[in-house]
């Protein structure tokens, strides 16, 4: 008898359902960002909304490397709802916190990932995760250097101008020390 | 309980009313429920899986809602309303089908597949 089952589905069940958690997960991020984005936008801080702004594409982006991966291997990639985004927000220190925070939140996200892959001996799919791993290492890593800028500059006028004008410059560049 | 016959057809797992074949051939699954016969690709069979497992039997016993589960397969245009004892008996036949899929799956990586 073939094994059809094994040509046609490569991936675990478990592992599609947490892929597809995932697929939300940076849509609902995607989402977030342009929230912030907005935010900001309407309050003059171009920069900053210019920065949301991209990393609701980098969301988005990640959203279909997921997507079309459930796709390539022939498994169910299920386009999802997107629930209600955060718009208001108390200050502008207040809107680099949720990003963190959401940051945060995916990289525990990846990390449960793997360690669901190792544990029903999914290495393609534990391959596959070692981008975003770094990937979170980079996200944080921004988030967390933009938030100091508020702890090293201050929030008053003077201070946010200066954020404002360097925000665009925060970069991860550690790797290559 | 099941009609089809056929030496690329094989049987993976019977219950009582129902059963689900494998037809080499065509590569694809054949799923005989009620008197009807089904035939399914792959990732249709799994998507037609997770229907049914997500089922929740506890709401559909409960009195205040209709003791049925409406199932869309639009791959074969059809609709699809389950009993409880329906879904008891697609949840045992995918339960069985599936162990021997895997174990298909294990034969032939251990035996088939391997080179030496």
């Amino acid at each position: 008898m073939k094994d059809i089952l094994r040509r046609h589905s490569v991936l675990k069940d478990e592992v599609v359902d947490i892929i597809n958690k995932q697929v939300q997960m940076e849509a609902q991020s995607s989402a977030a960002y342009l929230a912030m984005a907005a935010w900001c936008d309407v309050r003059g801080y171009d920069n900053c909304a210019e920065f949301f702004f991209k990393q609701s594409d980098q969301e988005r982006e990640h959203q279909m490397k997921f997507f079309k991966y459930l796709v390539d291997m022939e498994c169910d990639a299920i386009s999802p709802a997107v629930g209600e985004s955060q718009h208001e927000f108390e200050k502008l220190r207040s809107v680099f916190e949720k990003a963190l925070e959401m940051e945060i939140a995916v990289t525990d996200s990846i990390h449960d990932m793997v360690r669901l892959c190792r544990k029903v001996g999914d290495l393609a799919t534990e391959e596959f995760l070692r981008w975003f791993v770094q990937e979170q290492i980079e996200e944080e890593y921004v988030s967390r250097r933009c938030l100091e800028l508020f702890d090293v500059l201050g929030e008053d006028k003077i201070a946010l101008g200066m954020i404002e004008e360097r925000i665009l410059d925060v970069k991860y560049d550690a790797a290559e020390g | 309980m099941s009609q089809v016959t056929s030496d690329s057809q094989q049987l993976l797992f019977e219950t009582s009313h129902s059963s689900l074949h494998q037809c080499d051939e065509l590569e694809r699954y054949i799923l005989q429920f009620k008197g009807d016969s089904i035939h399914f690709r792959a990732c249709e069979l799994i998507t037609f899986k997770r229907k049914v497992q997500k089922i929740d039997l506890v709401k559909l016993l409960d009195s205040e809602t209709p003791d049925v589960e409406i199932v869309h397969m639009p791959h074969c245009d059809r609709i699809f309303a389950f009993t409880i004892e329906d879904v008891l008996e697609l949840k045992e036949l995918f339960a069985g089908a599936f162990t021997m899929l895997e174990l298909n799956s294990m034969i032939h990586r251990q035996l088939v597949r391997r080179p030496f």
